[in-house]
């Protein structure tokens, strides 16, 4: 079909639009980078723009030297991990128990599950449970409380409600039980809410520090988050410092640009793999017809 | 969404702290009237007394909580950790909180009931949230069996500063770190190679300053003289102190000034004073020699205006000119400039200068008077944070090892360094030993304060301290719970209408023929009412304590 004039200056009109969101929306995070490898003097003087100015690899070697930089780092891959894991085994498992309409006591599970959504105990007393129950300066204590978020509970309950229950009658007719058509059946055919609810766990939990500042006492137990969080409460304060006036002028410049690219990283890696379920995935059991 | 605590609830828990503390930590707890009782002697000396060292007469495990800075990040081996244990028979066991949260910490620790025996690191004002709630020791009861804190009030005569920290009980909570003289650090910096090129004195008064900010002026018109940073807090804070009032979130939290003749508190916005500060300072911009920016800008815009060459002033701390020069060498050239800071500039108040000489210190958990360790607690942290030696050890470490005295100066070893001393030292006095940092050391003698400044910061501290004298505190009004909440109550907007205004004054937005407006809008908002409650406070206060 041959495109009509107007349709071509939209076209024209379209991408030019959409051009200057992408730009929107990349400038400021590439600025970031753009600072962190920048000098000092271009930082202050406003120089930075696109491309580094006084190319500077002061702070990046500032953190990356500190053993306790990586121990910490490394813990934050594993709460990562772990905490996701926990999370994912629960919520699915709630989640599909919740949306078998049959189930006794369904409306009561809901309710318990939205509640906490609404209210909760409090700072205090979640610190003196956690402590009385001896997780404190344990992993445990920063992956187990809150593993179930309530709202990708109810997003996954509705996709599940989604599946056809003809689907599981077929199964049950092949001889499965409800857990085995749970794991055999609809597990396989959930893949794209799935990877949504991993990545939606697997980021809050990758730049989560609360918790683990509340139950941890030991810096060698801490997240990364913390550790970049106080690097930065560090040089914009105004007590002594042990490093040469010159580094640390350069350091105080562009921490915060390098603790942002630094823990973004991983996820931007990550994120393409699962950018493609992620689409389909929140949609998906919002509308079914 | 995300499965952790939210934000929402983060804040909402910490409002509820003191609340929950006050229901968590009532414990019953031993005697409250300042005695330790025979079975909590412990590792207790017998003969402790001041200028002694205090050596556990059996090993001991003190809790700390210990605020950990990123710059000298906290590591078990250091010599600071085994040295305590070698002198004084006991091991600090700290729970290391980043210090970029500490207080929070602190606030959770304390009313869940977990707080370590010795809470470092609290400023002044800070323990006031956990004295309802009776988690943290009223220290003022226990001070007398601690001969060096007492020795040292006495000697310098800190009580009136001490009086300041007393709760509406009439006791304090906060052992706090004490000065032998006040420990000014803020003032402008100046160009100091304009100002001798120009033919211009070091400026004494505000009006010099003014004076040498339009002579320099003059010279390139068309630009600011002045951009400042802090968002014009620090200016305003010395300011006001010249001109014998308070202002600004760095200057009277309680936005009152104590009129000594009639012996009472007024709000420092309704005073002459604060009006004479205000026309100095919209003189400034009106004459375009301060940028109207400095109050709102940030604070690398400032300090990129200043280390480029583009304007004269701003103010800073003892850090600030090295850190400054770093920069100007590179943007203006070495030895292309002079900078320094300038002593503070006297105003109508006379030659004064403003503060307290109390630092941050230290709590003990309530908890602590019920263990059998308490005496030997007292001591051990009378000790460390009060005697000379102790001081001097937190401080500059270990003689032979980390300093050695040369003469009665005090120099780091080669091999150590720290700040401007030996800055090419392979190992670092705060971070590799432990010593120097801020949970232990600060305050003392002006010899032991004054020991590690630079020759540059040291004779600024000399001229400050024999050319300007200390304004007087404003006399003790603790507030009681409800009178606080009131009070709080009604200073919140108050705060907000001076604030906008006074920058609205300075900065041209609104004529200074509105001043009696600005006056009733105060009537307004309470302004009466909210200087009864400190005032009520403040003769209660008094006739309590005759």
């Amino acid at each position: 079909m041959k495109e009509s004039a107007s349709y071509k200056v939209f076209r024209v009109a379209n991408v030019a639009f959409l051009l200057v969101v992408v730009f929107l929306t990349l400038f400021p995070f590439v600025t970031i980078v753009a600072q962190s490898f920048s000098s000092q003097v271009a930082i202050t003087a406003g120089k930075v723009s696109v491309f580094p100015v006084g190319f500077n690899i002061t702070t990046y070697k500032a953190v990356a030297g500190d053993p306790m930089f990586w121990r910490n780092y490394g813990n934050t891959v594993l709460y990562t991990v772990v905490a996701t894991a926990i999370s994912m085994v629960l919520t699915t498992m709630y989640a599909y128990v919740l949306s078998k309409h049959h189930l006794k006591g369904r409306r009561l599970l809901i309710g318990v599950a939205v509640f906490t959504m609404f209210f909760n105990g409090g700072l205090i007393p979640n610190y003196v449970l956690v402590n009385s129950l001896g997780l404190t300066n344990t992993m445990w204590a920063v992956v187990l409380p809150n593993a179930i978020s309530v709202f990708n509970l109810l997003v996954m309950k509705s996709f599940f409600e989604g599946m056809p229950v003809e689907l599981e009658e077929a199964a049950a007719i092949d001889g499965l039980n409800q857990f085995q058509t749970f794991i055999r059946v609809i597990l396989p055919l959930s893949k794209a809410v799935i990877a949504t609810m991993i990545l939606f766990y697997a980021v809050a939990n990758w730049n989560s520090w609360f918790q683990a500042f509340l139950y941890l006492d030991r810096s060698d137990l801490f997240p990364v988050t913390i550790y970049l969080r106080n690097l930065i409460a560090g040089t914009t304060g105004v007590q002594d410092v042990g490093a040469s006036v010159d580094n640390q002028a350069q350091i105080a410049a562009n921490i915060k640009a390098v603790t942002m690219v630094l823990t973004v990283l991983p996820i931007l890696g990550v994120y393409p793999f699962v950018q493609k379920y992620f689409g389909s995935g929140v949609m998906l059991g919002s509308v079914k017809g | 969404m995300n499965t952790h605590i939210s934000r929402r609830s983060l804040f909402g828990g910490l409002t509820g702290v003191a609340l929950a503390g006050a229901l968590a930590g009532c414990s019953k707890g031993g005697s409250s009237d300042g005695t330790v009782g025979k079975n909590q002697q412990k590792g207790a000396m017998d003969n402790y007394a001041a200028d002694t060292q205090f050596k556990a007469t059996e090993p001991l495990t003190i809790t700390m909580l210990y605020s950990d800075h990123p710059n000298y990040p906290y590591k078990s081996d250091w010599l600071l950790w085994s040295e305590i244990t070698k002198r004084s028979n006991v091991t600090l066991k700290p729970t290391t909180v980043p210090m970029s949260d500490y207080a929070q910490k602190r606030s959770l620790l304390v009313s869940a009931g977990n707080a370590p025996e010795i809470i470092a690191k609290t400023y002044p004002g800070q323990e006031s949230a956990y004295v309802a709630s009776g988690a943290v020791l009223a220290v003022s009861d226990y001070v007398d069996q601690m001969p060096n804190f007492s020795k040292f009030r006495d000697q310098y005569k800190l009580q009136p500063e001490l009086e300041t920290l007393k709760q509406s009980d009439g006791k304090y909570y906060l052992l706090p770190g004490m000065h032998e003289k006040l420990w000014p650090d803020y003032t402008l910096i100046f160009r100091t190679d304009l100002l001798e090129a120009n033919g211009i004195p070091e400026p004494q008064t505000w009006d010099d300053v003014y004076t040498a900010l339009k002579k320099l002026n003059d010279k390139a018109p068309g630009t600011y003289a002045m951009s400042d940073r802090y968002k014009g807090q620090c200016l305003l804070n010395l300011v006001a102190t010249a001109y014998g009032t308070t202002a600004g979130s760095w200057g009277n939290q309680e936005y009152t000034q104590y009129v000594k003749g009639d012996d009472t508190f007024v709000l420092a916005a309704t005073s002459d004073e604060y009006k004479s500060m205000v026309e100095y300072l919209s003189k400034l911009v009106s004459e375009k020699l301060l940028d109207p920016q400095s109050f709102t800008q940030l604070d690398d815009p400032a300090v990129a205006a200043f280390t480029t060459g583009k304007t004269v002033a701003i103010c800073g701390n003892s850090q600030d000119p090295s850190a400054h020069r770093a920069l100007m060498d590179k943007a203006i050239g070495k030895g292309k400039y002079k900078i320094a800071k300038i002593i503070q500039p006297a105003g109508p108040a006379g030659k004064v200068v403003g503060g307290t000489r109390l630092e941050n210190g230290l709590m003990l958990s309530a908890k602590a008077k019920d263990s059998d360790n308490f005496g030997a607690l007292l001591q051990f942290v009378d000790w460390l944070w009060y005697e000379g030696k102790a001081k001097e050890f937190t401080k500059w470490g270990v003689e032979g090892v980390t300093f050695k005295r040369e003469g009665d100066k005090r120099v780091l070893e080669p091999s150590v360094g720290y700040q401007w001393m030996n800055p090419d030292a392979p190992k670092k006095l705060n971070a590799d030993f432990g010593f120097s940092g801020g949970n232990f050391s600060y305050g003392g003698t002006v010899d032991l304060v004054h020991s590690m400044f630079d020759p540059e910061e040291q004779s600024w501290q000399q001229r400050m301290a024999t050319e300007r004298t200390q304004v007087p505190l404003p006399p003790a009004h603790p507030l009681t719970d409800s009178q606080r909440e009131q009070a709080t109550l009604l200073l919140t907007p108050l705060k907000d209408l001076v604030d906008q205004n006074t920058l609205k004054f300075i900065t041209g937005q609104r004529p200074l023929s509105d001043w009696d407006a600005f006056q009733s809008e105060l009537k307004g908002a309470g302004a009466d009412k909210y200087m009864q409650i400190i005032n009520t406070a403040y003769t209660t206060y008094k006739s309590k304590n005759k």
